[in-house]
């Protein structure tokens, strides 16, 4: 296996008027294909903006990245949004679904721009939402249920890449453990490199390595040497 | 893009009271410019059609008594295509219903066969017998006044003989659309008949066996009017000819044309307004729609959507509400521009209507209020897309709001308004905005319902200030000065004041315009000169005094040399220069010392009739009088004069400003109800959480409420401001020969719209606050930071 991302001094600042913000003051990164990667970090420490960075939603201030042999930096907007349309699906920590859209269609927003995607229901059940419930409104479902969803809309497409930021943070133990579940079927199944956002060191666990930010920086890069199933997370 | 599809037209379901009224706003707008247009291109048509199909001259001539072979002249005349010769005389009506004399017009229908020319559409009966010389037809407008009907009769004074007439048809005439006395301002179909007998029956009245005295004529296209208008004045200079005119000189086309150019004020001036207010409102309302959907777009190009393909996605959705608008304006539109110009048709005695509108009005309507929505789109839309998605996905980062000034309001007021005038403040185009459009709201009502009062004060000012008489008295001819004491005379005559009326053309250079000097004595208290303000000005020594339409017309300035030429076959000839310009609403007034009006004429002291004042009690003898008086030809009631100027300013203008207003009313609701909406979903959540923190459901309404409080009442004076300016660009457009609408907006007009709009706010504001009870707290607690 080769490295899917080469992630080179990326730095990030952001200005809001005449503030500046240094959200990330360096980081050198590669990431494995087929890996499941676990960021832990406190708030504000630079998880969601690397992560936004190597998913092409945002740009670096400094820095290169590579998704393979392709430099991603200072490619144009056409360009970064065919690169998420047709390697990366994103999981967010508030689902950001489309309320107007149900279960199945929310899923098909992704597959009918995809090149080569599966059934919306395959992922669905993949994702582990119980068929009775495909056809529901998002206001319809559980928090939980609806971030099932938004972890079988971002599959669909059979993503080289899954990009998790906090996807437990707003559901209770038990229906986190089975959106981590559903994450790790993901990985082990299709072999999707999956970086996963999270406040829960537990969770660390179930990861083939575990990064830590601090203030900008990976402070920190664990092995595991035995990972944990999900079942065996709580909190 | 199956699902985005689905999307829209899901959202647009649930956005339906907001889709509605933004796509009523867009109705409103086209609806107008349909309406407006429409009524008055169908008109426009109609008349056409109908001119053409009867056959209308095109050049109408009079004489005392012309040869027949005279006519053979005329229709040799280069450019004429066709000609026809008839006998056109007065006679005084006795009618039953009437304690005053009537008038009428008579002309002479060909003994075989119908008219060449100005042929007649009879509404019932047929033309008369030749055989039978008391058999007559009348205009319908006189038969339907008085209740007249086929086989009535009715009394008449022709050249001295009293006939009983029977009416053997009914009928109209393009000649006839409206008709008025000679002299008269406004047609008046009680006291003035127009009545057709056959050519033999008028000749053996009037002794014009082999003659006539009437000619008209239509062109040869491409011919020269006025070279044959030359021509015929050549040819009838000897037969006592009184000067060819073409339609710019005939009463009723005349009359027409000024009501028609009213329609088209009423028309062309407010609707473009109506339709750039609507689509500017458009544009405000969907950019602060889609404005709010920053965190959707930002997810779609998260999940790989294009910005082109998330763009038109928006792009759709306004579209749709564009297009419901659209279709919604056409229907509405087409719909009472049809019931209009039936309306107006019936007004204008037109015998069918022709209901016709140009493609190009529906495709320009389309046009701009899907233009200005798709530019409204765009806008925001853009404004989101250029953003990393990242970044749009995320609520926009909390504003920084500055303490500035309302710093030291904190201590002296709420919380709650330090928040109202601290959101002003922060957000001052946005609050600019909405105040604007709330005082287009205002402007739009200010501008179509102005024309009521302004139409009161011309009323005013034209029959309480200026003409104050009660009735004028017409002579048969001009008599010397003595007969104004055989006026005094007559029963119930409290004040008499002589007049003389020469109709002439007056020029300046090649402006020319047929008007009647009104000669009157400078110590005329009846009927008088006012100014603006309705003060009395003194009639000059000398010279001529023109309304400002006419002086505008002419291009003549106090001091200016006028060129007149009298129009009574004896064409005389002089310049007189203007020593003063009036106001004047009503017709082209020009007026002169009698004195030196008879000093012009060189034929004595003469007078043409009088203005007077009426003892009420003894008016039915004075009638009774009259009727049996063969000097005087007509008398004319002001209260009758003015009630019929109201009729027709009521049924030209106020009919059409009528509609706008509703339509306004239509936008100012749109507006305001939109603004709060949207103020509501951009602010939900923070109210939300304010509701969470323990704020009550009225503390949160107000905060919402008030700051829209607060721009509305900002709006209504600026909406006063706009409105005056309209308000002054349709006066323009009205503005006529025959009348012009002076620009006054009184109070109660401002009143009144900023009652209308404060109405739609309140109702506004009470469906935003049902709103507020509503606001969903624990989904705030749920999600974001
Ligand atoms: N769009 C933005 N504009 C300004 N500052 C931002 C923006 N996004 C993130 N930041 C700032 O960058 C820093 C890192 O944020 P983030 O990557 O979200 O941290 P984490 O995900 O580790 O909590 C924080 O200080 C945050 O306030
Ligand atoms: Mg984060």
């Amino acid at each position: 296996m080769g490295a899917i991302f080469r992630i080179e001094g990326i730095t990030k600042v952001y200005r809001t008027g005449d503030v500046e913000v240094h959200a990330l003051r360096g980081v050198d990164l590669k990431i494995e294909a087929g890996e499941f990667l676990v960021l832990l970090g406190p708030s504000g420490s630079g998880k969601s903006t690397l992560v936004n960075i190597v998913g092409a939603l945002d740009a670096p201030t400094e820095g290169r990245i590579y998704f393979g042999d392709d430099e991603l930096t200072g490619r144009n907007d056409a360009a970064l949004t065919r690169f998420r349309r047709n390697h990366v699906g994103f999981v967010f920590q508030f689902y950001n679904l489309v309320p107007s859209l149900t279960a199945r269609e929310n899923v098909a927003l992704v597959t009918e721009i995809a090149p080569n995607p599966m059934e919306p229901g395959e992922a669905l059940e993949l994702a582990g939402l119980d068929v009775s419930r495909h056809d529901h409104f998002p206001a319809q479902l559980s928090g939980g249920e609806q971030q099932r969803v938004a972890i079988a809309r971002a599959i669909a497409k059979r993503p080289e890449v899954l990009l998790c930021d906090e996807p437990t943070g707003a559901l209770d133990s038990k229906t986190g453990v089975r959106v981590l579940e559903a994450l790790d079927t993901v990985n082990s199944e299709l072999g999707t490199t999956t970086l996963v956002i999270t406040h829960n060191v537990s969770i660390g666990g179930m990861a083939h390595r575990v990064i830590q930010f601090g203030d900008g920086r990976v402070t920190d890069i664990r092995t595991n040497a035995k990972r944990i199933r999900p079942s065996e997370i709580s909190w | 893009m199956r699902m985005l599809d689905r999307k829209l037209v899901r959202e647009l379901w649930r956005l339906r009271a907001q889709v509605f009224s933004i796509a009523l706003l867009v109705a409103a707008g086209v609806a107008t410019l349909v309406l407006g247009v429409a009524t008055y291109q169908s008109l426009f048509e109609t008349r056409e059609a109908y001119y053409d199909r009867s056959r209308f001259a095109d050049v109408f001539a009079q004489a005392s008594r012309a040869p027949e072979h005279a006519l053979g002249a005329i229709e040799r005349i280069p450019g004429v295509a066709m000609a026809e010769s008839r006998i056109v005389d007065r006679a005084i009506l006795d009618l039953e219903d009437m304690i005053e004399p009537g008038s009428a017009q008579l002309v002479s229908v060909p003994d075989h066969g119908e008219p060449l020319l100005n042929t007649l559409y009879m509404r019932a009966g047929a033309l008369p017998d030749p055989t039978q010389p008391d058999q007559v037809v009348v205009n319908e407008g006189f038969a339907r006044v008085h209740g007249l009907d086929l086989g009535d009769s009715f009394g008449a004074i022709l050249n001295g003989q009293r006939r009983d007439l029977r009416i053997v048809g009914i009928a109209l005439s393009p000649e006839f659309i409206y008709s008025l006395a000679p002299g008269a301002l406004m047609p008046d179909d009680r006291r003035f008949a127009i009545v057709w007998m056959s050519r033999r029956a008028l000749a053996a009245a009037f002794d014009l066996e082999g003659a006539f005295s009437s000619v008209t004529a239509r062109l040869l296209p491409g011919a020269l009017e006025a070279d044959v208008i030359d021509r015929i004045d050549d040819i009838l200079a000897s037969y006592g000819g009184l000067g060819a005119h073409g339609r710019d000189g005939q009463q009723s086309n005349v009359f027409l044309d000024a009501e028609l150019q009213q329609l088209q004020g009423s028309s062309a001036v407010l609707p473009p307004i109506f339709l750039f207010i609507a689509a500017f409102l458009v544009n405000l309302t969907l950019s602060r729609l889609i404005a709010l959907e920053r965190e959707q777009i930002g997810l779609m190009k998260a999940l790989g959507y294009s910005s082109l393909a998330v763009a038109w996605h928006y792009l759709k959705f306004v579209l749709a509400i564009g297009a419901i608008g659209v279709i919604i304006g056409f229907g509405a539109g087409s719909w009472l521009g049809r019931e209009l110009a039936n309306l107006y048709s019936q007004y204008f005695h037109f015998p069918y209507l022709i209901f016709r509108v140009d493609t190009s009005v529906y495709l320009l309507a389309a046009t701009a209020t899907m233009a200005a929505a798709s530019l409204g789109a765009a806008k925001a839309v853009w404004g989101v897309v250029r953003l990393s998605p990242s970044v749009a996905m995320q609520p926009a980062a909390p504003p920084r709001y500055r303490r500035g000034f309302a710093t030291g309001l904190a201590s002296r007021f709420s919380q709650a308004t330090v928040m109202i005038i601290r959101n002003i403040v922060r957000w001052p185009l946005r609050a600019v905005f909405t105040m604007l459009g709330m005082a287009l709201a205002v402007s739009v009502l200010v501008a179509s319902m102005f024309a009521y009062d302004a139409i009161d004060h011309m009323i005013d000012l034209t029959y309480y200030k200026a003409e104050r008489q009660d009735a004028s008295i017409v002579l048969n001819l001009p008599r010397p000065e003595g007969a104004l004491f055989d006026i005094e005379r007559l029963p119930g005559i409290m004040a008499a004041e002589p007049v003389r009326a020469i109709p002439v053309e007056l020029a300046n250079g090649h402006l020319t315009r047929r008007v009647a000097i009104d000669g009157r004595h400078r110590d005329a208290t009846l009927s008088q000169l006012v100014d603006e303000d309705g003060r009395w000005v003194p009639l000059p020594e000398t010279g001529l005094v023109l309304s400002d339409w006419l002086a505008r017309t002419l291009e003549l300035q106090v001091g200016d040399l006028a060129r007149m030429q009298t129009l009574d076959g004896r064409a005389i000839t002089a310049e007189i220069p203007v020593t003063a310009i009036v106001r004047s609403y009503v017709g082209s007034a020009v007026y002169m010392d009698l004195g030196e009006l008879n000093r012009i004429m060189g034929d004595g002291p003469l007078i043409g009739g009088a203005n007077i004042r009426l003892d009420p009690t003894l008016e039915n003898e004075l009638f009774a009088r009259i009727k049996q008086s063969p000097a005087i030809v007509g008398v004319s009631l002001q209260s009758l004069a003015r009630e019929a100027l109201r009729e027709t300013m009521d049924e030209n203008i106020l009919l059409m400003t009528g509609v706008f207003a509703i339509l306004a009313s239509i936008i100012a609701f749109g507006v305001i109800y939109n603004s709060a909406r949207i103020q509501l979903s951009e602010r939900g959540r923070e109210l939300a959480s304010l509701r969470v923190l323990g704020f009550t459901k009225a503390e949160v309404s107000w905060i919402l409420l008030a700051e829209l409080a607060l721009l509305t009442l900002l709006a209504l004076p600026v909406g006063w401001l706009i409105g005056f300016g309209l308000a002054a660009a349709m006066a323009i457009g009205f503005e006529t020969e025959l009348f012009r609408i002076p620009l006054i907006v009184e109070r109660s007009t401002y009143a009144m719209a900023s009652l209308i709009v404060l109405a739609a706010a309140l109702g506004s504001a009470l469906i935003v606050r049902r709103r507020v009870g509503r606001l969903d707290l624990i989904e705030v607690l749920k999600t974001r930071e």
